[in-house]
């Protein structure tokens, strides 16, 4: 049972995981706390869902169209929503993230019906057993798929040219200026990505549910994840996601569906209390 | 004083004074009139149609002024003492709970429940407001999301062990004998709730007090130089809003009968938010004109999206399949623009005509 819950814990962990990254690469280069990440989930979900149900494309390329569509809905809303409110409060930035996912879930419910729809790929759903374990090919290809993504992610981030110059934007964006960087579509590529790699764990969470709406719900556990992992950090961000994985099954299982919120949330507000950076984000110093 | 014009003067100040006490007369007038128009649905003898009320009815208009109560609530926070709150819900949960425990649990009379749902409100707020003397900004944000999950979870556990899963239902409110069982005493009941809650915070803004808050706001840290205990503000701030907010929501239950606590979900809170940028933030009119916008404009729509159906057409369809989310549409592109083009809100934009158009009539 244990081992069990701890591999669908793991696994789904390994997709909030992958969300979350999303949303603190987001968040590191140009602070917008995206509270529209859930609906980017639920956007990816409907991309394969147009890909590979509506327009029959071969898997393959299926997969390339969600992640170049994601990556191109990501840039168009930096340069549309983000861009625009830059230095504006923060009220006006959470409101503007929050607007746009009400207005994306009408418009996905226009287009695709208020009701959800299965998502069946070529990608192998059968069950094999590991010891006393059933493990799902699914929920393990959506792991290892989370985990190459985020060690993708990780090597670009650290040791390509461009990486470099996302973390020098991100770092300080006059800086960065200075130095001749166009920060705006350094800006632009953190959104393409941020969104990308929520559009893959939608893709995996339509597949292993239902494409519908309501997976913004799951999405949106990215939140704590990243706050508790710490908001500047990508590891913790990875981190977190497992960790809200974990604590969202066990919590079903051993307690009730229902206590999953609250042993996820409490654990936030005492982390925000205690250590608001969080596990492993760096301080921040106040300055008069 | 000696200027050739101040012989002129007492005649364009009574003009002013009579100026001065029209607008507010004929708005105390329209006010008054507007039950009574909805209700006969007619004018001066003439029959109007649905169309022509705008498909509006009392009880949307009873909703409507709930709305105000919660926007001021949180126009107070937000934009008078400049914290965000995006967990608000939790405080209409618990003004609810609390109105339900005291009415139909213990018998309580109306107006002493929604005291008590006033003081539960307050409560939950200063207990909730407990993070801002750590942490500000984004976090406290983020706090009062992790605040509104476990209010709602224990809400639902007390629902669910003193009531069941249905919803907890309410009493009906009466006062001294007086039963509001009709939209019409509803609205005579909540106009002056409304007036005076909206007439208290104006006042409030302009006490020691208010004044603080706004420095805070401002620059916490002159504030706090300037001897203010911003801490103690902050809490203070915290729970008076979430007691005006939890006694809307004990009114807001009472006027639907029956409630559950999964109805105060993030998306609830959302709409407040949305209410205060249409309308303006950080302006009590501003408030009170967004809420008005949230709560009327569905149903004004809804009513456009019925009569373009009729007259069919592939659109004329779409609208009706879709009317919910055509109005989650229309509201989140809305925000967006007023976002983008006009961080004032309606009350803003109002503004802005006023000066332009009147040529900068003076204050």
């Amino acid at each position: 049972m244990l081992a069990q819950v701890l591999f669908s814990g793991l696994a789904l962990g390994s997709i909030y995981g992958l969300v979350a990254l999303g949303f603190a690469v987001i968040f590191k280069a140009t602070e917008v706390f995206n509270f529209a990440q859930g609906m980017l989930v639920v956007c990816g979900a409907y991309l394969a869902v147009t890909g590979v149900t509506l327009w029959n494309l071969p898997f393959p390329l299926a997969m390339l169209f969600l992640v170049v569509a994601a990556g191109v809905i990501g840039v168009v809303i930096q340069a549309l929503l983000i861009q625009p409110l830059s230095g504006r409060p923060m009220l006006s930035i959470i409101m503007i993230t929050l607007a746009l996912s009400i207005v994306l879930r009408a418009a996905i419910e226009i287009v695709f019906g208020p009701s959800g729809r299965p998502l069946v790929t070529p990608l192998p759903s059968g069950v094999f057993m590991l010891g006393a374990v059933r493990i799902s090919q699914l929920h393990l290809i959506a792991a290892i798929v989370s985990w190459v993504c985020m060690a993708g992610f990780g090597l670009f981030f650290r040791y390509t040219s461009v990486g470099l110059l996302m973390r020098a934007t991100a770092n300080s964006h006059e800086a960065a200026l200075v130095s001749g960087i166009n920060v705006n579509r350094m800006n632009r590529l953190a959104w393409a990505i941020g969104s990308a790699l929520a559009a893959i764990g939608g893709l995996f969470l339509g597949q292993l549910q239902l494409a519908s709406t309501s997976l913004e719900s799951i999405g949106l556990l990215a939140l704590p994840a990243v706050v508790i992992g710490g908001m500047q950090s990508i590891p913790g961000a990875i981190i977190g996601g497992l960790l809200v994985g974990i604590t969202e099954q066990l919590a079903a299982s051993y307690i009730s569906p229902k206590a999953a919120d609250i042993m996820i949330y409490a654990p936030l507000l005492l982390i925000l209390l205690v250590r608001p950076w969080g596990l492993f984000g760096q301080r921040e110093l106040g300055r008069v | 004083m000696n200027n050739p014009g101040s012989r002129a003067a007492p005649a364009p100040a009574a003009a002013g004074a009579a100026r001065r006490w029209i607008g507010p007369l004929i708005g105390v007038a329209l006010l008054l009139y507007l039950p009574v128009l909805l209700t006969d649905r007619s004018m001066f003898g003439v029959r109007l149609s649905n169309m022509q009320l705008l498909n509006l009815g009392l009880t949307q208009i009873n909703l409507m002024l709930i709305a105000i109560l919660g926007a001021l609530s949180l126009t107070y926070l937000t934009g008078v003492a400049g914290l965000i709150s995006i967990g608000h819900a939790a405080f209409y949960a618990v003004g609810a709970m609390a109105g339900a425990a005291a009415g139909t649990q213990w018998g309580w009379p109306f107006p002493l429940v929604l005291v008590v749902a006033a003081l539960a409100g307050g409560l939950a707020g200063a207990v909730a407001g407990l993070p801002s003397l750590r942490v500000r900004g984004l976090y406290f944000v983020l706090s009062t999301l992790a605040v509104h999950y476990i209010a709602i979870f224990l809400i639902t556990e007390y629902q669910l062990k003193f009531f069941d899963v249905v919803g907890i239902p309410l009493k009906p409110a009466s006062l001294a004998g007086f039963e509001l069982n009709t939209p019409m005493r509803w609205y005579f009941f909540l106009l002056p709730v409304v007036a005076l809650v909206y007439w208290g915070l104006h006042n409030s803004m302009r006490t020691r007090e208010g004044r603080a808050l706004m420095a805070m706001r401002d620059h916490e840290l002159a504030a706090t130089s300037a001897g203010i205990d911003v801490r103690i503000l902050r809490l203070k701030a915290f729970a008076f809003s979430s007691a005006i907010a939890a006694m809307a929501g004990a009114l807001f239950s009472t006027l639907m009968t029956n409630v559950t606590a999964e109805f105060f979900n993030i998306d609830f809170a959302i709409q407040f938010i949305a209410m205060i940028i249409i309308g303006g933030m950080g302006s009590l009119r501003g408030a009170v004109i967004g809420a008005a916008v949230w709560l009327l404009l569905p149903t004004i729509i809804t009513g456009f999206a019925n009569q373009a159906g009729d007259s069919a057409g592939i659109v004329g369809r779409l609208f009706l399949d879709n009317k919910p989310q055509l109005v989650n549409l229309v509201f989140g592109i809305l925000v967006i623009l007023l976002l983008l083009f006009a961080p004032g809100g309606i009350a803003g934009i109002g503004a802005q005509l006023r000066e332009r158009l009147g040529g900068g009539r003076q204050r």
